[in-house]
């Protein structure tokens, strides 16, 4: 079924005047289109395009693991657009693919269209033949031309129509050229199938059909089409035989590549000049290699810790000083004015309020810097590499290679890190990966690491280098975590996750210069103000549990006042107190408000610092790391509380949103209790023995 | 009020100790149990019913003794046990020994179907080791329901042999006749192909394994004598004792038939694995060794008879090698470079590879 090749670009302006973006709106829709294709071909970014969502992108295969929806209208009609994940295959292996796979087959769409990669034409042809064997209702776009061109090759697009029988649209999703063509030909394509779908419902019902009534027939028509297509492509083939050879799979790639390989050659214009190639194998060489390719790493990481930790001083204190200072005395004046009863003003404002004054202040500017960073190293095709260069360690450590990946993530947030390990596609090393992702340092849990390393560690450095010092700290601790993540892989499959590494195939994806603006924007806007909105929503509720437990009594003794002498000998036995470990169990919804906990306990329950800080259960951000220090001081802490403290909170419980996220990608109490309480079981052990030996020396 | 840090630390070594024999996989306190645990009266009554299955179909007749053996408990167990499996109607008493009746025989091929297609999902979705997958089937067959059993049939693609080459009874209880050709009665110097490899007992197998032996190999007899035999297996000449011989299966293959595809070593074929940075090579095949998905996911990327291939980017510390493949830069581990049988591209490749740097053709490293 060959349709017509729309080439009219005299209205082409025309068209792209009447695309409204309308992003998630789900209610309504004429048409349904899914975007297919090979893993990091630009699918998200032409689905942010289209739809004026801001799905997130990035420069790595996998990046995409479930289906994001948005809707636009052009020329009268809403169109609901379904991004899938990459594929390489129909015949899929991980978690992501079957998304993708499922989506095809189904045939619910009106339309699918592949995006392809116009460097890798070839291979991208081989899942385009595979979905041609299930629907014909295929646009194929042919992105990246420019990125191609570069490397001297051109796209005869017409004559690439010519050979697959499905109109091809070539262009660059990401500047936006060539979509105003595409949405014309997907317009006529969906038309043109409407036709084709009643034409097949008329024959073989004789009476006159009523425009609803076709319609429906229709659709049947169009899901038989989708079921005949499943035994076609062979995703549950018909029952072999006992005669069939083991593998039968190997001809049937044989032949689609063949014919990929010979459309390719036919469509592909060669011969052109290169440009500046080798620059791509040239990089790769540095940041590969076995000399610098670590040393890149991990200094990498250093600066983007460094630059997270010295940017964030200033809007972060400054926050504070807004929000807690001034915001929070003003609420109070306000409040007194009101005449509010102090029990509702204390739960309200000095709970509630300051605990969600206290994250945002702490967490907003470290993610607002943090997260762009990251996302520049995403969009430029490090993460890969970082991958490949750790792969000989994760394949010791019998895990998977794309768990560095996946650990990166994890360097934002963990909930983000497993949900992220659906790229692995071996159930034994996904698991280890999601078991293990809590010992990648999250956001959270930085403020803590900085705070104590600057009060204890950098204390110790010249005044000078105490800014150096306590930014190399923490990162010692976050390579500790990524060596303790190996190592508990390690032990995992050993023991409850027995097996060996099992196979692993990386794609390398070109170096693409960042877009530095918008990805400011994007991630400022969708990244973190996520995650902040998260962290707001836990805080409340710790904030009140906070107030509760400083101002209800029991006997003589708060109740904080209480639990904190219950726990101090345990405390005392792992270099930790009891107000640390009260702490952990308050924050346990979200790690960021630990710090402040600890302060407000350790002014609760000691004597000399009465009248210090703002009164019973108000979290107060002590003024500078001096004023912290002097009240640590004073509840009995010292240097070995400091780097317990730090190894804690590298090494405990994940926060709740990160065990509910591990319940829903596992489906499993077990696995969820392992993930939960290794890591704390593991944080208790290393500060018991920490403890000992030093009291010991 | 700090403890003494000694008293700590020898309180936490005792504890550690004790812990230790208590929870060590396999040997300690707990596993024991677990185990004593397992041998319920549903999994005897199964296990015996799996023994008399296998009894009967390889011709040997089923004792007492026999099936004490197999499933590790005493005779006079043993023969409580034939008695009940009698007593309900799931086998009676034959001339050679206890054989199944109708509703036993559908049974046992359900245990039989089971423990197979866990098998296959073991090698084809874990990283579960081969000498391990027998154990770990022989105590999930007891527990997985007819539904579970299918929804894995399912999600297997309906398979139809296990991973040792051993037919999957189907869900109707459809199971070929055993062929009974092996290393120990197939003809000399004749072209053979490797179709099961028995997976018990578990030394034997784990030597097979060893050797580098694998389902689809082929190879030829070269000598065999009351003790051992000599077998050109490709690769190398391997050496196998005569009573191992007896476990390995194997069917006679036609030039036609062959699967193996790749063509004699004097055309001077090699693994992708033996070649360096910046040299290129144009794919043979496959070895059979690598299936599953796995294979899958090579052929998806482009890893075709006739695709070139060019080396990139080595990894360090025995990483991951970066190849050209399909004009797409893919990182695979040395494992799976060593399952792609490439002829090096004269042109492009500097220099030759050496025979002796040649690693073996089952991508396993050599001992």
């Amino acid at each position: 079924m060959a349709l017509p090749v729309s080439s009219c670009s005299a209205c082409v302006e025309k068209r792209g005047a009447e695309l409204v973006q309308l992003g998630i709106r789900p209610d309504r829709w004429d048409r349904l289109v899914g975007l297919a294709g090979n893993p990091n071909v630009g699918k998200s970014t032409l689905f942010n395009r289209l739809t004026g969502l801001r799905q997130h992108t990035g420069n790595w295969p996998g990046k995409t693991v479930t289906r994001a929806e948005g809707v636009f209208a052009h020329e009268g009609q809403r169109w609901k657009v379904v991004d899938l994940p990459g594929a390489y295959s129909l015949r899929a292996g991980s978690a992501d693919e079957e998304v993708a796979r499922d989506f095809v087959v189904s045939g619910v769409a009106d339309l699918t269209v592949v995006v392809v990669d116009a460097a890798r034409l070839e291979r991208n042809l081989n899942l385009v033949l595979q979905i041609l064997e299930v629907t014909d209702h295929v646009v194929v776009f042919v992105n990246l031309v420019d990125e191609a061109r570069r490397n001297g090759i051109a796209i005869d697009s017409r004559k690439l129509s010519a050979e697959l029988g499905v109109p091809v649209v070539a262009g660059v999703a990401r500047d936006g050229v060539g979509i105003d063509e595409l949405l014309g030909v997907m317009r006529e394509s969906a038309a043109a199938r409407d036709t084709l779908a009643r034409g097949i419902a008329t024959p073989t019902e004789a009476k006159a059909d009523g425009g609803a009534e076709a319609e429906s027939r229709a659709a049947d028509a169009n899901r038989d089409h989708g079921r005949a297509s499943l035994h076609l492509c062979a995703v549950e083939p018909e029952r072999p035989g006992w005669d069939t050879p083991l593998e039968s799979y190997d001809s049937l790639a044989g032949q689609t590549f063949g014919r990929a390989r010979a459309i390719a050659a036919k469509a592909q214009v060669s011969g052109l000049k290169k440009a500046a190639f080798a620059f791509d194998r040239r990089l790769d060489r540095v940041l590969t290699s076995r000399i610098f390719g670590f040393p890149v790493m991990i200094a990498l990481l250093a600066a983007v810790f460094w630059l997270t930790i010295a940017g964030a001083n200033v809007p972060s204190s400054l926050l504070a000083s807004l929000l807690i200072d001034s915001g929070h005395g003003w609420l109070k004046g306000l409040a007194a004015a009101v005449g509010t009863p102090w029990w509702l003003d204390g739960f309200l404002l000095d709970g509630v309020y300051l605990a969600t004054a206290w994250v945002v202040s702490v967490m907003l500017p470290p993610m607002a810097i943090f997260f762009p960073l990251f996302t520049l190293l995403e969009d430029f095709g490090y993460l890969p590499r970082v991958a490949f260069n750790l792969d000989s360690v994760f394949r010791r450590a019998g895990a998977h290679g794309k768990q560095a990946l996946t650990m990166c993530m994890g360097f934002g947030c963990n909930a983000a890190g497993v949900v992220a390990t659906r790229i692995i596609d071996s159930p034994r090393e996904r698991l280890i990966a999601i078991i293990t992702n809590n010992f990648s340092l999250c956001n959270g849990r930085w403020p803590t690491q900085i705070l104590i390393a600057t009060i204890f560690v950098g204390a110790l450095a010249p005044r000078a280098l105490g800014g150096a010092v306590s930014a190399i700290a923490v990162v010692g601790v976050a390579l500790l975590g990524i060596v303790l993540m190996l190592f508990t892989s390690w032990l995992l499959s050993r023991t409850l996750l027995r097996g060996e590494a099992s196979s692993f195939s990386l794609e390398l994806p070109p170096y693409r210069p960042p877009r530095i603006l918008q990805t400011l924007y994007t991630s400022v806007i969708d990244r973190t103000l996520i995650v902040l909105w998260r962290a707001v929503i836990f805080a409340v509720p710790a904030g009140a549990v906070i107030w509760l437990i400083s101002n209800l009594t029991a006997g003589d003794l708060t109740l904080a006042q209480w639990s904190v002498g219950r726990l101090d000998p345990v405390g005392a036995l792992i270099g930790l107190n009891g107000v640390i470990l009260l702490a952990y169990v308050v924050a346990i919804p979200a790690n960021e408000i630990v710090i402040p906990t600890v302060l407000m306990l350790t002014v609760a329950v000691t004597p000399e610092l009465a009248g210090e800080g703002a009164g019973a259960g108000v979290m107060f951000e002590a003024d500078g790391a001096n004023a912290t220090a002097r009240i640590l001081d004073a509840g009995g802490w010292s240097m070995l509380t400091g780097v317990n403290l730090m190894l804690f909170s590298l090494l405990h419980n994940p926060c709740s949103t990160t065990i509910f996220t591990i319940y829903r990608e596992t489906r499993s109490v077990r696995w969820t209790s392992v993930a939960t309480l290794l890591p704390v079981a593991m944080g208790l052990l290393a500060c018991f023995l920490v403890a000992q030996f030093w009291r010991l020396a | 009020m700090t403890t003494d840090p000694i008293i700590a630390l020898s309180a936490f070594a005792i504890l550690a100790l004790l812990a230790a024999a208590a929870l060590w996989p396999r040997h300690g306190i707990w596993a024991r149990l677990v185990s004593r645990l397992r041998l319920t009266e549903k999994v005897c009554t199964e296990d015996t019913l799996k023994h008399i299955h296998s009894c009967n179909r390889r011709g040997v007749p089923c004792t007492v003794q026999s099936l004490a053996g197999q499933i590790g408990v005493s005779t006079t167990r043993a023969a409580a046990l034939l008695a009940t499996v009698i007593e309900q109607g799931l086998a009676r008493e034959g001339e050679t020994g206890p054989t199944l009746t109708e509703s036993g025989e559908a049974w046992a091929l359900r245990l039989v179907r089971t423990h197979r297609l866990w098998e296959s999902y073991l090698a084809e979705r874990t990283g579960v080791a081969p000498t391990e997958w027998h154990e770990e089937a022989e105590r999930v067959e007891h527990r997985l329901s007819g539904r579970d059993t299918e929804t894995l049939a399912a999600s297997l693609g309906h398979p139809r042999w296990d991973p040792h080459g051993d037919p999957i009874p189907t869900s109707d209880g459809e199971l070929p006749r055993a062929e009974n050709l092996t290393l120990l009665n197939a003809p000399l110097a004749t072209r053979l192909s490797v179709v099961h490899l028995e997976d018990e007992p578990a030394a034997t197998y784990a030597e097979l394994l060893r050797l580098g032996l694998f389902l689809g190999q082929e190879l030829t007899i070269l000598s065999r004598d009351g003790s051992s035999l000599r077998i050109d297996a490709g690769f190398a000449e391997l050496h196998l004792a005569a009573t191992h011989a007896r476990n390995v299966g194997v069917r006679r293959v036609s030039a036609e038939t062959s699967i193996q595809g790749v063509p004699d070593e004097a055309s001077g074929w090699t693994t992708l694995a033996a070649m360096a940075p910046g040299e290129s090579g144009r794919v043979v095949a496959i070895s059979p060794a690598c299936g599953g998905p796995q294979r899958r996911r090579l052929l998806d990327l482009g890893v075709v008879a006739g695709t070139e291939i060019q080396v990139e980017l080595q990894a360090s510390g025995g990483g991951p090698v970066a190849y050209r493949i399909c004009d797409a830069l893919i990182a695979l581990r040395r494992e799976q470079a060593a399952f792609i049988a490439v002829v090096p591209q004269q042109a492009r490749a500097g220099k030759r590879v050496r025979a002796a740097d040649r690693p073996r053709r089952d991508g396993r490293e050599a001992v």
